[in-house]
């Protein structure tokens, strides 16, 4: 192992990647509590999207951003149509099936290099260009969730039956929470094709849709500070472990089920740096969380 | 006075199950309407017909004289389900609750891991008209004007129902008659025209059924609005409803004001059972 | 017509083997209500378990069928008891089950490129390749053993579930476990017997599937399309997922022998996809409705 910045650079550039899809994930999973393993597929449409637009009509690197994160937006909008309604399970395989559907139809296509892959993309993502970007999308993403339509799909997450009768439109909030989380992981792709220069379906594969639910559950569901640590230590940690990569995937996996099975709200379920920050001041100044009046005559009587 | 809600010969079939059976009552407006009736006599039932969480089997449902939800065409084979699928357009809940009848649960469902205010709060949503992409500029005066009258709606709710002092509690831990009232504030802040209240009483002691008798009454009175309860506590029901319909395996039983239908001898059967009754059914009445 | 023909037996025979598998996804889906995606992972495992018999042991047809049938069983059922039982005990929601069988494919398949490594390999020819002439048909023996294995296992299973006491608990179990637990009936027994079950018939189906084609790590990706077989007939119901199947072979081979090769993958998630918009139980599966 050996560290100097351009390896580091390197790694937290794949963070950024990362943590543009696991906050799109993050709106859907977390807080509208839709799982979704297709998310690679709209990774992979972004990703082709803007490397043709910047290869084959020499097109800015935002406006490609633009036209990927479109794209992946209007392929969200329509199969969206047709599964949001589906219940618990069946959602989630359907993801599943876009997803490999969309690397499967992409080997076939030879207008964007079929399974050989599409070499020569201009390496236009370099370190400040993700920091914007990143911090533009959690800026953003916090500004939704804190929104009424944020409140919202929170609501639908904690139970559907009952945003309903409050007038909630659960499709149409679906809707929206799977079409922004699909630009979300469409910028990721063109961020990770300007990067690497390179693309094949075969980087998009269902693996890639896991680990990126992955690393939104170990962040912790419903918390887009989670969702930043999630990226973080999950990309950060594999790839300077990159040496022993064999084992890699088998600890992968292991933690998962180990996270699963004791700790499944993940690190920071629920919960924002700011209540950290709460807590610690709490804590510093000695005061603590008071039981309201009502609820202390009630338990002094038992 | 206008009727609000006109339940017309309403039906509902769950494959050979009648559930609810040719049930027909008009709610008045201003009125307090009580249904009663044994365990599984479809009260609940009527409540998800009328809040569009099922289709009708039969007959018609009317809101302030507009039709609310008409019987359901298709049966249960593959096409008529595809049909169904793609041309039946009934009222979807949210669409209902847009009209302005809102319900609790009997089985409550709040917003579990939300406080108390966010539960409130976020029902309010409906007040506010700030679009999607407004959300992402919350430095508009538009959003925080309306973010700010949202804010003062809750707390009049919250402190209307006595639960402004708990509202930083997470909704889950709250005892369970505050969750009772939590659910009707937050029925409430539809502004609804109808509020449907689903065993609001269930878990309460008697002092908090009476505390909750005002409250409904108050609530009636405040908003202008009518109520339809479900409750088993008879006391609260006599001394609360105007009128009461008595539901029984579905089907209709009784109907008038509380003492009438309290001496109605097909109710008092109903409820207590006739000797040889008793024997036929070996005590399983509830089932 | 005699294209026809043979492709219609290769067909049956690919999707008596998906059949094998997707009775474990179902069998899974029909008690605890979620999918085991990790399933793939006992499959995968299953043909190596055959393999090394064959190659290690010097074991017989049967014999490595048997081997790899018990030895993917164990697995399964230590599998439940390390990553399910512990989400079982809190009452976690469905889709936390999900994410953990995610996580042990994931290490099912990494831990056996680690210690085997990531090749191909074939089992030793243990069926006389010379194919069967019936008129001008050309079977070959394989595709009629994996038929009648197939046949066979499935059969046991359902005399099993029909015939036996634990069969009738699984059937309870299925309506409602609560319920069934209520009357008596030792839930966690019940969730032992069909993990085991289902890991015997995944066992069976990975050495067939191993024999049939080559043994890999990814086997498991490929043991998708079994899944989406379950789906197709009705997660939860076992005469769902074995119809699922061999419609779901039949299709395939037909997509491949007179359409493109390269979109054989993609027919089975298309049909997914076809199959969850227009009939989201599938063609038999159970039908829950929402309670208010």
């Amino acid at each position: 192992m050996y560290f100097d910045w351009y390896y580091i650079e390197g790694i937290l550039i794949l963070v950024g990647v990362n943590l543009m899809v696991v906050l799109g994930l993050s709106l859907l999973t977390g807080f509208t509590g839709l799982f979704s393993f297709g998310h690679a597929g709209f990774m992979l449409i972004g990703a082709y999207v803007s490397a043709i637009c910047s290869m084959n009509f020499n097109m800015p690197f935002v406006l490609a951003m633009i036209m990927g994160a479109l794209a992946a937006m209007a392929v969200a909008a329509f199969i969206g149509t047709f599964t949001l309604n589906l219940k618990g399970d069946y959602f989630c395989i359907a993801t599943l099936g876009f997803g490999e559907s969309m690397r499967l139809i992409f080997d076939n296509l030879d207008y964007f290099g079929g399974s050989r892959g599409l070499p020569g993309i201009p390496m236009k993502t370099t370190f400040p260009v993700v920091i914007i970007v990143c911090v533009i999308a959690i800026v953003l993403m916090t500004c939704l969730i804190k929104s009424r339509h944020g409140r919202n799909m929170i609501a639908i997450r904690e139970e559907e039956l009952a945003s309903q009768a409050i007038g909630i439109n659960v499709f149409k909030y679906k809707m929206i929470s799977f079409v922004i989380s699909a630009a979300f992981a469409a910028i990721g792709g063109v961020l990770y094709a300007h990067y690497l220069g390179y693309l094949q379906p075969l980087m998009f594969q269902l693996t890639k849709s896991t680990e990126l639910t992955i690393m939104v559950i170990f962040g912790g569901l419903g918390s887009i500070g989670g969702s930043v640590v999630g990226a973080f230590v999950l990309t950060f940690i594999p790839e300077l472990f990159r040496a022993f990569s064999t084992w890699r995937l088998v600890i992968y996996g292991a933690v998962v089920v180990l996270i699963m099975a004791t700790r499944p709200q993940g690190l920071m379920g629920g919960y924002e740096f700011t209540d950290f920050f709460r807590w610690i001041k709490r804590k510093i100044t000695g005061k603590k969380y008071e039981t309201p009046a009502l609820l202390k005559e009630e338990g002094e009587q038992s | 006075m206008t009727d609000v809600l006109k339940l017309d010969h309403v039906t509902k079939r769950f494959g050979g199950l009648t559930a609810v059976g040719d049930v027909s009552f008009t709610i008045k407006e201003g009125e307090i309407f009580g249904l009663i009736g044994p365990n599984g006599a479809g009260k609940t039932t009527i409540f998800n017909l009328i809040t569009g969480v099922y289709t009708l089997t039969e007959g018609e449902i009317s809101f302030y004289g507009d039709t609310l939800a008409v019987k359901d065409p298709y049966g249960d084979s593959f096409m008529d389900g595809l049909k169904r699928r793609f041309f039946f357009k009934a009222l979807k809940p949210n669409q209902i609750a847009e009209r302005g009848i809102t319900r609790t649960f009997q089985n409550i469902r709040l917003f579990k891991k939300m406080t108390a205010f966010q539960n409130v709060y976020t029902a309010c949503h409906r007040s506010a008209t700030y679009g999607i992409f407004a959300s992402f500029l919350p430095f508009l005066p538009k959003y925080r004007r309306e973010e700010r009258m949202l804010k003062e709606k809750t707390e009049t709710l919250l402190k209307l129902m006595g639960l402004w002092e708990v509202r930083d509690m997470v909704s889950a831990n709250l005892p369970y008659g505050m969750q009772r009232k939590l659910e009707i504030a937050r029925a409430l802040a539809l502004d609804p025209k109808l509020l449907l209240l689903d065993e609001p009483a269930a878990g309460m002691n008697p002092e908090e059924t009476i505390a909750l008798m005002d409250l409904i009454r108050e609530i009636r009175d405040k908003f202008q609005i009518s109520v339809l309860v479900i409750e088993h506590h008879m006391d609260l029901i006599m001394g609360l409803c105007d009128r009461l319909y008595v539901l029984n395996f579905g089907k209709f039983l009784a109907e008038g004001r509380p003492e009438e239908v309290q001496n109605d001898p097909a109710v008092v059967e109903a409820y207590l059972g006739s000797p040889e009754e008793m024997k036929e059914l070996g005590g399983v009445k509830d089932a | 017509m005699n294209v026809f023909l043979q492709q219609l037996i290769n067909g049956l025979s690919i999707g008596s083997i998906y059949a094998l598998m997707a009775v474990g996804y179902s069998l899974v889906y029909s008690i605890l209500n979620f999918s085991n995606f990790a399933h793939g992972g006992v499959i995968m495992l299953g043909a190596y378990f055959g393999l090394y018999a064959v190659n290690l042991i010097g074991a017989p047809f049967l014999g490595a069928i048997i081997i790899a049938a018990l030895c993917a069983g164990l697995v399964a059922v230590t599998l439940e008891k390390v990553a399910y039982t512990p989400l079982r005990k809190r009452n976690a929601p469905s889709l936390y089950f999900i994410i953990s069988a995610m996580g042990a494919s994931i290490f099912l398949e990494n831990i056996v490129i680690v210690t085997i490594g990531p090749t191909f390999k074939t089992y030793p020819e243990l069926i006389d390749k010379t194919p069967i002439s019936i008129g001008s048909l050309h079977v070959s023996r394989l595709d009629l053993m994996m038929f009648a294995v197939a046949a066979v296992s499935l059969i046991l299973l359902v005399l099993i579930i029909e015939k036996t006491k634990v069969g009738l608990a699984i059937k309870a179990c299925s309506y409602s476990s609560r319920g069934s637990s209520l009357m008596g009936v030792n839930v966690n027994r019940i969730i032992f017997v069909i993990f085991l079950l289902g890991g015997l018939l995944a066992g069976v189906a990975g050495m067939m599937f191993g024999m049939r084609y080559t043994v890999y790590p990814q086997i498991g990706v490929i043991t998708n399309k079994s899944f989406i077989a379950a789906v197709f007939g009705g997660l939860g119901s076992l005469p769902g997922a074995v119809v699922g199947s061999l419609l779901l072979g039949v299709i395939e081979t037909f997509a491949v022998a007179y359409g493109e090769s390269s979109y054989r993958d993609l027919v089975a998630f298309v049909l997914l996809i076809l199959v969850l918009v227009i009939k989201p139980s599938g063609l038999m599966g159970k039908v829950t409705e929402d309670k208010a």
